[in-house]
């Protein structure tokens, strides 16, 4: 497979209900003894999925679809309970805030552990520190626990590691538009530059806007992958599902 | 063309080393941070408490400490030093390891990294600490010319202990993930556990018509125990430990080790689901 090709083969991913959960010893000892009750869910269902290298892949669907989880598995945070996941080359993915910070570090020392993490020797990082701190524009904070950080700082010091790491595979989970403005434009022409360099960049938003600049939509819908195509036409049956479900909901509120 | 002459390693396994030398380094920093004297606490934590169970045992009570090999240092406290060194190498890393997981169990469900890193990392700063230790153990011996060749023993013995403790803590970091009961019952436990191995008695106590043989055989056969005993053979009875009861260390140590890993390397990537 070559370097920064996505390929999800047959997956499907079940999560425990947390409320069905033992939580204690005690719990569970006692659980032994009754009969388990249905507390699987189904996440996803049979997703496959191919991204060839250097793609700009998006990933749409309502709330709770299972795009997120997609993500995660393709960053190997989970592991599909069935199928198999494999994705060539150096991943950096930004999930949520905060991506991979440890509160007590400081800036600098979490860019270490993160560059660690992405496989980066000490040395590389420090050769790329400048660039790191300069894009996030956190200035002296950079010496301070993460802890203090306001959400915005967490997100553009993140965002500044995952981008110039030079990853050959970007996964994005919604987190830009946590920064301001200015920030957001210079997280997608970075986006731009990466793509130019051949990154594939995997993307999850609700910004339709942002999809339409996409190679290819796929829509998620109660964890199956109904659709994968170009970015307009998915993006409209999207839309129109939307709507008609806002429709159904008006009609039952009359 | 580049050559190198370090041996080249696959790039996960460069990546993990990395890794665990972030982890020993974030521990090590942690333990004495914002503390005046730092790393002056780790030589006087263990100085202190021989000096109060010398003071106790050899003091107020009495107790007859077994004599060195030259019969300089028939001194209670210094058997006991031998004893805590490795006792403190094995508990730290059981209660550690819980510890190690849990401080990166939020991290592993943002961003995926092997999970052992972060407890073989806080296991290698847990070992510089004990080599402190063994460093004040050794000056005092030489001190007291009571130094010989089986030395060579003492470094065998932390490897079992770190071995054994190391295997525990994969296992009880794993069930602390999802049942956090998990700490306070091994804290329990390892209490208990404290006064089934000799550290503050001698095993010869135990020869009493009244004590029944079960107990002397848990006592006498218990890993650790049998790892402390290797440790005063090196460096307080100067002898060469018995075959036997190496030989049933090195068992121990390694099955639980093998165990530990296999079971960590099954469960650990469950570490991200959990609540």
């Amino acid at each position: 497979m070559s370097v920064g090709a996505i390929t999800v083969d047959g997956v499907s991913k079940r999560f425990r209900l947390e409320r069905n959960r033992p939580s204690s010893l005690k719990e569970a000892v006692l659980r032994i003894a009754r009969t388990r009750d249905a507390d699987e869910f189904w996440v996803l269902k049979n997703v496959n999925l191919d991204i060839a290298p250097g793609s700009f892949f998006g990933l749409i669907g309502h709330n709770g679809s299972g795009k997120s989880t997609l993500l995660r598995l393709m960053a190997g945070i989970h592991r599909p309970t069935v199928g198999s996941v494999e994705a060539t080359g150096r991943l950096s993915a930004l999930l949520e805030l905060g991506t991979g910070f440890h509160p007590d570090l400081t800036g600098r020392e979490n860019v270490y552990l993160n560059g660690a993490m992405l496989g980066f020797s000490r040395k590389q990082m420090t050769a790329s520190m400048d660039d790191i701190i300069e894009f996030s524009g956190i200035g002296d904070f950079v010496d301070e626990p993460v802890k203090i950080y306001s959400s915005g700082m967490y997100v553009r010091l993140g965002f500044a590691v995952a981008v110039n790491v030079s990853p050959d595979i970007l996964l994005v989970d919604e987190v830009i538009a946590v920064g301001d403005e200015e920030f957001q434009r210079r997280c997608l022409k970075h986006m731009d530059m990466l793509r130019g360099k051949g990154t594939t960049i995997v993307l999850v938003s609700h910004n339709t806007d942002l999809m339409a600049e996409c190679h290819q939509v796929g829509r998620l819908d109660h964890g199956r992958l109904v659709e994968v195509g170009a970015p307009d036409d998915v993006i409209s049956a999207y839309l129109e599902m939307v709507d008609s479900s806002d429709n159904t909901l008006h009609t039952h509120d009359n | 063309m580049q050559f190198s002459l370090t041996p080249t390693l696959s790039p996960s396994v460069r990546k993990s080393i990395t890794l665990i030398y972030h982890f020993a380094e974030r521990e090590s920093k942690s333990r004495y941070k914002r503390s005046l004297l730092g790393w002056f606490w780790s030589f006087l934590n263990p100085l202190v408490t021989v000096g109060v169970y010398w003071f106790i045992f050899g003091a107020v009570y009495r107790a007859v400490p077994p004599v060195t090999d030259n019969g300089n240092a028939e001194n209670f406290g210094l058997y006991l030093f031998t004893g805590l060194i490795i006792w403190t190498l094995f508990t730290g890393l059981v209660e550690g390891s819980m510890e190690w997981l849990t401080s990166v169990s939020d991290l592993r469900k943002k961003i995926y990294f092997p999970t052992e890193t972060a407890l073989l990392g806080g296991a290698a700063s847990n070992l510089v600490q004990t080599l402190l230790e063994v460093a004040v153990l050794v000056v005092i011996m030489a001190a007291l010319s009571n130094i010989g060749w089986t030395l060579v023993f003492l470094p065998v013995a932390m490897a079992l202990a770190l071995g054994f403790g190391l295997g525990l803590g994969f296992i009880v970091s794993v069930l602390n993930a999802r049942y956090r009961d998990v700490k306070y019952l091994a804290g329990i436990l390892l209490n208990v556990a404290f006064f089934a191995v000799p550290i503050v008695y001698t095993p010869e106590l135990l020869e009493k018509e009244e004590i029944p043989g079960i107990a002397r055989g848990l006592v006498e056969w218990n890993p650790v125990a049998l790892f402390i005993e290797i440790s005063r053979d090196a460096t307080y009875f100067l002898q060469v430990p018995l075959w036997n009861r190496f030989l049933a260390a090195v068992v121990w140590s390694v099955t639980t080790l093998v165990i530990g890993w296999v079971f960590f390397r099954k469960q650990s990537m469950s570490i991200s689901e959990e609540p």
